[in-house]
């Protein structure tokens, strides 16, 4: 059995080589993990068999269309059964497919094993963006695309990565085996990225594993697969790779960043901070929903200019955000924006578009609300 | 105490009063709309069924070509996001339900009674209301498009809570409709059924029936078996919608999976719902042009259960990337792999009756013959897609969508399209006419494949299915799609022209129209076929050769 | 019931002499074949989920 396995690899590996060079753009990248690899070679493979399967089956059925036409006088010949052939072709698919379950098998055990995994990355996704969370170090962030909307209407040239950048693309290290905790705020998403042959559905209430070793610094690209609304297009996958020392540098940064926006919460801000803050988190957050001038698109998003329930009663705006309204479309943003975060994007939705309240929320008013 | 059953008409009575010219019991029929409205006439159902689907097929082809307008280069340019997902999803609700199924069963309807030698179908009445309950439903969908927030836009497949806690207002529509074309299917299954089981002529054993009659047969218990499981499933999304329950509701308690697991346990034999029928098409139209009989017919009938058994325990490979045990994963991808097996059977089958034939290349089997070569290309992707591991690469991609269009379009459809050209003498009493026939196949062949071959391509590049704006790398393959759907789009303009033409004259056909190996029981009847045929049952003989 | 177990066997296979399926639905008990269908094919389900168990480890 182990013989016949390695044999198995052994040529799939010679097949995935020699094809390597015709993959890019037309066909399945070879990506950047020893998984991707298996993977592609998996794919050439069957793919081989097919085209063998398949230029038989088809040259004996052109031969006939050719050769035995009745405008040429063909006549007919008066078999209609044959066991021994019956038995062949039913045999011979049947053990070509035994020969490929094999090496599918050995691949799959060696996905389903995220055991020994170095680093722990919860991805969570959200309508529509991403969120990235290092378990036990205090790093977390929302991953949105960058591409402007200008550019998608034409307005603007499309630039090389159209649809496929991001505002903070996820961090990895080289060489390490990073786990990925999928799970999802609102509907099924499908968090994947070609290069690593990962593709994961996050399942709202649900946490699915799956792991990576990625070996090869670089920037890889994909996008959510799953069908997820309205902007199901734009929320694309962006995965820095980098050296295990430089990722250590970036994640210390981020670990000070963090810190520093927590003192943030204990102090007394600016209406005009708040404003200027809350603008950038409701562009990135609010805005693909409740429309940039805050007019909605009821009657799933209303409006939030002169929405009348939200201007009169501030407690319940603050609820509506931090908790979401359960049975619609809006989410809870307890854990995916910070006290300051939440406080200036409160601060916006009532003093933006003719909406004049005037209020300036406190993120220690939110702090404490969110400790209740 | 005797049980109440109303007076049946047993056969000898029906065939009496049909012979005395419409006897005593029947009042002359009602003219012009009533007549439609109220035939229990199994051929005029059937034309029914057929002209409706053909106006689905529309829609359908006009819902699909707005998504390939939009996707002809990358951006926005035509239709916004929100309006791109009602058409993705409504063009897959309208192909599936209302122009497959309603095609194969206008098909069954017409061809099943004739091809057994049966008066009419089993139970007429419930015939016309399984007709008519489909206007109804499909008006109910179609009429969601125009309601505030607009029609269902959760993908055909509706996965939840897309389409429970995030779809628009319209959905119970969307679910009220399903429903009452589901039971239209389960009743139009009902009646085929018990046609095919009751009503053969003397003589006629189950191994002599033609296949077209075997996979409706098997077809039908499909039908019956998982319409109910899509009907439970919408039911709980409605439950989840109005009444606050939470099946799918995870905030709830609920579980999102099941649902996968309920609608593709319904799925995976709705799909092979819409290539039974098929297979059995193209398993008449090929021995008849290849003068020579088919070969394997007992393998054939044994490949289409074997295949239908398989569909039900397959529908795992709908969800590898969900997140599945690995015994599980692999339980589904063995199982999955299985299907290529009886699936080859058929396609050898086919191109052994080839093989030394007498070969010509009527309109009927050019279709049937771009079906096999066609269908194959989809088998295959079929069997790359079932490789667990490499599913996760392809899944919901272009590459899926090129793979299940491979089987359903040049499949499905292609085979729909050889039926009405090999049975359209029969209908009519006139050839279909022979040069605009063959235009509307090759611009139907180059159309499709220049639609859905680039679609590998693009899904294998990495391109996710269902959605509206792309990356710059899949232009190139998104305009040729493009360009080809538009070709496929208009050809079938010709379709219309040949039937519509073809209804009002042209070359006239005798009873047996396409020769000595298109031997069935309906060729036995006149060209046209009279509006009641068979009222005294044939004495079945089994064909010579 | 050997005869009746191999035909099912040989039409879960999809091939079958042409004779032997004469006899069979001439001379067989339709209820015997339906009912040792669906026996092989509950344990066809069976067989697959242990070499599926079996494969996983």
């Amino acid at each position: 059995m182990r013989t016949l396995l390695v044999w198995l690899a052994g040529g799939l590996s010679l097949v995935g080589s020699s094809q390597a060079a015709l993959a890019s753009g037309w066909n399945m990248p070879v990506g950047v993990t020893d998984l991707s690899r298996e993977i592609y070679n998996l794919h050439m493979v069957i793919f081989w068999i097919c085209v063998v399967i398949g230029v038989a089956v088809f040259g004996v059925m052109f031969y006939s269309l050719i050769r035995h036409r009745h405008s040429k006088g063909a006549k007919a010949a008066n078999f209609h059964e044959n066991t021994t052939v019956e038995v062949i072709w039913t045999a011979v698919p049947l053990l070509i497919l035994v020969g490929m379950a094999i090496p599918a098998t050995a691949t799959l055990q060696k996905i389903y094993d995220p055991s020994d995994a170095e680093l722990d990355v919860m991805v969570t996704g959200q309508q529509w963006r991403w969120r990235y969370e290092y378990l036990g170090e205090d790093v977390a962030f929302n991953s949105n695309m960058s591409t402007p909307r200008a550019q998608i209407r034409g307005d603007e040239e499309r630039g090389e990565n159209y649809l496929l950048e991001v505002d903070e693309p996820l961090v990895l290290p080289i060489n390490r085996k990073v786990r990925f905790l999928f799970t999802s705020d609102d509907v099924i998403h499908a968090w994947w990225v070609p290069d690593f042959a990962v593709k994961q559905d996050t399942i709202p209430g649900f946490i699915s594993e799956n792991w990576v070793r990625i070996n090869e610094p670089g920037i890889y690209r994909g996008q959510c697969a799953e069908l997820c609304g309205v902007d199901h297009a734009y929320m694309p996958i962006v995965v820095h790779a980098m050296e295990e020392d430089d990722f250590e540098t970036w994640l210390v940064e981020r670990q000070e960043m963090a810190a520093e926006e927590a003192l943030g919460v204990d102090r007394e801000w600016e209406m005009d901070e708040l404003m200027e803050r809350g603008e950038g988190v409701y562009g990135s957050i609010c805005a693909s929903c409740h429309q940039v001038e805050g007019q909605g698109s009821p009657p799933a998003f209303p409006a939030l200019a002169g929405n009348e329930q939200m201007l009169a009663d501030i407690d319940w705006h603050k609820d509506t955000i931090i908790n979401g309204v359960s049975g619609t479309a809006m989410p809870s943003f307890r854990t995916t924006l910070n006290p300051v975060e939440l406080a200036a994007v409160i601060t916006y939705t009532r003093n933006a578009w003719g909406n004049d309240t005037g209020d300036a929320v406190q993120p220690a008013e939110i702090a404490e609300r969110l400790e209740r | 105490m005797a049980p109440k059953v109303p007076p049946q008409p047993t056969l000898e009575q029906s065939s009496t009063a049909a012979e005395a010219g419409h006897g005593h019991a029947h009042e002359a029929p009602p003219k012009g709309l009533m007549r439609w409205l109220l035939t229990t006439n199994h051929k005029e159902i059937g034309s029914l069924y057929l002209i409706f689907s053909l106006v689905m097929f529309f829609i359908g082809g006009i819902f699909a070509l707005v998504v390939r307008l939009e996707l002809f280069q990358p951006g926005m340019q035509f239709v916004n996001p929100e309006f791109f997902n009602q058409m993705t999803t409504m063009h897959g609700l309208i192909m599936v339900f209302a122009a497959v199924m309603p095609a194969f069963t206008g098909l069954a309807n017409w061809m099943i009674p004739l091809q057994i030698g049966a008066p009419d179908m089993a139970l007429p009445r419930l015939n016309n209301f399984s007709f008519w309950l489909l206007p109804v439903a499909f008006g109910l969908l179609l009429s969601t498009l125009f309601m505030p927030g607009g029609g269902p836009n959760f993908g055909w497949t509706f996965y939840a809570p897309l389409s429970t806690t995030y779809a628009p207002p319209s959905t119970t529509f969307f679910i009220l409709a399903l429903h009452i074309a589901g039971i239209s299917s389960i009743l139009g299954a009902i009646n085929i059924v018990a046609t095919i089981l009751n009503m053969r002529a003397p003589g006629m054993r189950m191994m002599d029936m033609p296949l077209f009659v075997w996979t409706w047969l098997i077809t039908g218990f499909l039908l019956i078996a998982v319409m109910p499981v899509l009907a439970g499933v919408i039911t709980m999304m409605l439950m989840d919608i109005n009444f606050g329950t939470s099946f799918f509701n995870a905030a709830g308690g609920g579980d999102p999976v099941l649902f996968q697991h309920l609608f593709w346990f319904f799925g995976h034999p709705e799909v092979y719902i819409m290539i039974l029928p098929a297979f059995g098409i193209v398993s008449a139209i090929i021995p008849a042009f290849a003068r020579k009989r088919l070969f394997g017919y007992a393998s054939m009938v044994y490949a289409t259960a074997a295949i239908a058994l398989l569909s039900f325990m397959v529908w795992g490979h709908h969800m590898f990337v969900v997140g599945m045990p690995l015994v599980g994963q692999l339980f589904f991808m063995y199982a999955t792999m299985l299907i290529a097996v009886p699936t080859g059977v058929k396609v050898f089958n086919w191109i052994a009756t080839l093989f030394q034939g007498s070969i010509s290349f009527e309109p009927p089997m050019l279709f049937a013959l771009a079906f096999v070569v066609l269908f194959t290309i989809g088998g295959f992707s079929g069997l790359m897609l079932a490789i667990a591991p490499a599913d996760f690469q392809y899944h919901d991609t272009y590459f899926v969508v090129a793979h299940f269009h491979y089987v359903l379009v040049p499949g499905a459809i292609f085979a729909i399209m050889a039926g009405v050209y090999f049975w359209l003498p029969k209908w009519t009493g006139h050839y279909p006419h022979e040069r605009l026939s063959q235009w509307h196949f090759w611009l139907s062949v180059i159309g499709v494949n220049l639609t859905f071959f680039p679609m590998h391509f693009s899904g294998l590049a990495g391109m996710p299915r269902r959605i509206p704006d792309y990356a710059l790398q899949f232009a190139d393959f998104n305009m040729v799609s493009s360009i080809g759907a538009f070709l496929f789009g208009f050809s079938q303009l010709l379709f219309v022209a040949v039937v519509i033409m073809c209804v009002r004259g042209g070359k006239k056909a005798p009873a047996a129209a396409w020769g000595d190996y298109a031997d069935d029981l309906e060729w036995s009847v006149p060209s046209p076929a009279p509006l009641h045929t068979f009222e005294t049952p044939p004495n079945y003989q089994r064909p010579a050769h | 019931m050997w005869g009746v177990i191999k035909s099912v066997l040989a039409a879960f296979l999809g091939v079958q002499k042409e004779q032997q399926r004469r006899e069979d639905f001439e001379k067989g008990n339709p209820m015997a074949f339906i009912l040792v269908g669906i026996i092989m094919a509950l344990l066809f389900v069976g067989l697959i989920a242990l070499v599926a168990t079996w494969a996983a480890g």
